[in-house]
């Protein structure tokens, strides 16, 4: 269950609880908040958990070119073998099961039906958080609180992750406020100088992680390229996602040469 | 069908009053009755033991008005307005943000603490809800119903992370939540001063069914017990409109059977 938390002793998961423990720790970012605020914030929290959270999933892991493109291959290269075969199909599972059972009942009868109401809803939030956030730098005035964090946190995959299906992403484009609170948050507390090190001292993790989603780009990149060829030669199979992977390194150019007429 | 005007024989349908509503499904329909009634709009309760199967999304309340079919309190709230009836109207729209997002708070917290209590806690689930949701049925389809049921609620809990819950957990959420809209109310009559809105009716139709409903312990209520301005803000509702004369169409009276049957 992630996002864990380790300190000294102690395992603490799920960002309710985490928060908690933090703020018996005196680390607090809701001290300045009125009481109305703190109640705001708890509201918006489940808006975002009932409105954004199944497109959000669906995008990851459910729409099909996504999922097979880029969550699979993202996930299954940091978990070890034969784990990585299992767990991402597993969670993808998860995903479409919580999708149908909490908004997939009647009238909706199929998936498609389903689909186009969650991202009809998704829209709707990314509206109502844009019209909350108006011209204001955070949501409560000049410092960040718990809401901008829990905001960030189901933004910053839309509005950064590359993905081949991107209806989420181009609606965030068009709410240039959201897309500004984003880059302010990630220029704020998760700049990476250019040695690789953030200045938090989180180096070799963030270092990894820059490397694989430049992996996941360009793997991204070769599959467009794999398939407009394709297209143009029908007759040939298409290539299984594995041997792009382990191809990738020293064989670019020859796809384009072992397919074209 | 939009163009028509409310008519007079409007009628919104639930489960049996005396013995087979739920805690969850009576907080529902009071919020829907609550909303019509702040709306001006007549509306005649009708008791059926199969309300739930005849909803066209599997759930109560519903509304027949005309020859249309709504159910659930945001399709309904959606109806009225394309009638030209909205009690939201003058709201700006940070407001309107606001009133959606406490209203997704009420259905995220209250709603499904209320479903956990229901179907999740083992001994409300033997004493409670099992005689009481399939009674208008033989045996052994009321076993079965209520299974299904039963069956139904424990997957979708699972899938959201609730099935992990011990019941003090759930009643803390409870609490969190009736702080929230405790502290949102403040010293205000609604929650967006002047005029109620249909949060004030989800609200009151949560809050009261809460405080009326008897359950095995009367932890639930007491959670909302502890903020006055939330029973206070629930009696003024009740007194303005369901009236405490008219004890068919009141509240107060539907909870009460309610509870009178509860009583072991």
């Amino acid at each position: 269950d992630v996002p864990v938390l380790i300190s000294e002793d102690i395992v603490i998961s799920q960002p309710a609880k985490i928060l908690n423990f933090l703020r018996k720790q005196k680390y607090n970012a809701d001290y300045e908040l009125s009481a109305k605020q703190g109640a705001d914030t708890l509201a918006y929290i489940a808006l975002l958990e009932e409105k954004l959270l199944p497109a959000l999933l669906h995008t990851f892991w459910v729409e099909a070119e996504n999922y097979c493109g880029v969550t699979k291959p993202w996930f299954a290269s940091r978990i070890a073998f034969p784990l990585s075969l299992y767990l991402p199909g597993k969670m993808s599972r998860e995903a479409l099961n919580r999708i149908l059972l909490t908004r997939g009942g009647p009238p909706l009868y199929s998936l498609t039906e389903v689909e186009a109401q969650i991202y009809r809803d998704a829209k709707e939030c990314l509206n109502l958080l844009s019209q909350r956030l108006g011209t204001s730098q955070f949501f409560f005035g000049d410092t960040p609180t718990t809401l901008d964090a829990f905001v960030f946190g189901f933004l910053a995959p839309i509005y950064k992750v590359c993905f081949p299906r991107v209806q989420l992403q181009e609606h965030l484009k068009h709410l240039p406020n959201l897309c500004r609170f984003c880059d302010d948050i990630l220029n704020c507390y998760f700049r990476v100088t250019v040695s690789g090190h953030s200045p938090a001292g989180q180096d070799t993790a963030d270092a990894n992680l820059q490397k694989l989603t430049q992996l996941v780009n360009k793997e991204s990149n070769l599959i467009e390229k794999m398939d407009d060829n394709l297209r143009k030669s029908p007759q040939h199979p298409p290539r299984k996602l594995t041997t792009l992977k382990l191809a990738a390194g020293g064989e670019e150019s020859s796809p384009s040469n072992r397919l074209s007429p | 069908a939009a163009a028509e005007p409310w008519p007079e024989n409007a009628e919104l349908y639930q489960q049996l009053k005396e013995e087979q509503i739920l805690l969850s499904d009576n907080a529902s329909s009071l919020a829907v009755q609550a909303f019509l009634k702040m709306c001006n709009l007549p509306i005649r309760v009708v008791c059926r033991a199969n309300a739930e199967y005849m909803s066209p999304s599997g759930k109560v309340p519903f509304i027949h008005v005309g020859n249309q079919v709504v159910s659930e309190l945001g399709p309904i709230v959606q109806f009225v307005k394309a009638k030209g009836h909205s009690l939201s109207d003058g709201l700006d729209e940070v407001q309107k943000a606001e009133m959606k997002a406490y209203m997704e708070l009420v259905n995220n917290m209250l709603l499904t603490a209320e479903l956990y209590l229901q179907w999740c806690d083992d001994v409300t689930v033997e004493e409670i809800t099992h005689p009481r949701y399939g009674s208008p049925y033989p045996w052994p389809l009321n076993r079965i119903l209520s299974y299904q049921k039963q069956w139904e609620v424990r997957r979708k809990m699972k899938a959201i992370g609730w099935a992990g819950k011990t019941l003090e957990q759930v009643l803390e959420d409870v609490d969190q939540c009736c702080q929230a809209l405790s502290q949102r109310l403040g010293t205000q009559p609604y929650f967006f001063n002047k005029q109620p809105t249909e949060l004030d009716a989800l609200v009151f139709g949560h809050l009261f069914t809460i405080l009326t409903t008897q359950l095995i312990t009367d932890e639930l209520s007491e959670k909302v017990k502890n903020y006055s301005n939330l029973t206070a803000f629930c009696r003024r509702i009740e007194q303005q409109y369901f009236g405490g004369h008219d004890k068919d169409s009141s509240a107060a009276g539907a909870a009460r059977s309610a509870k009178r049957s509860l009583l072991r």
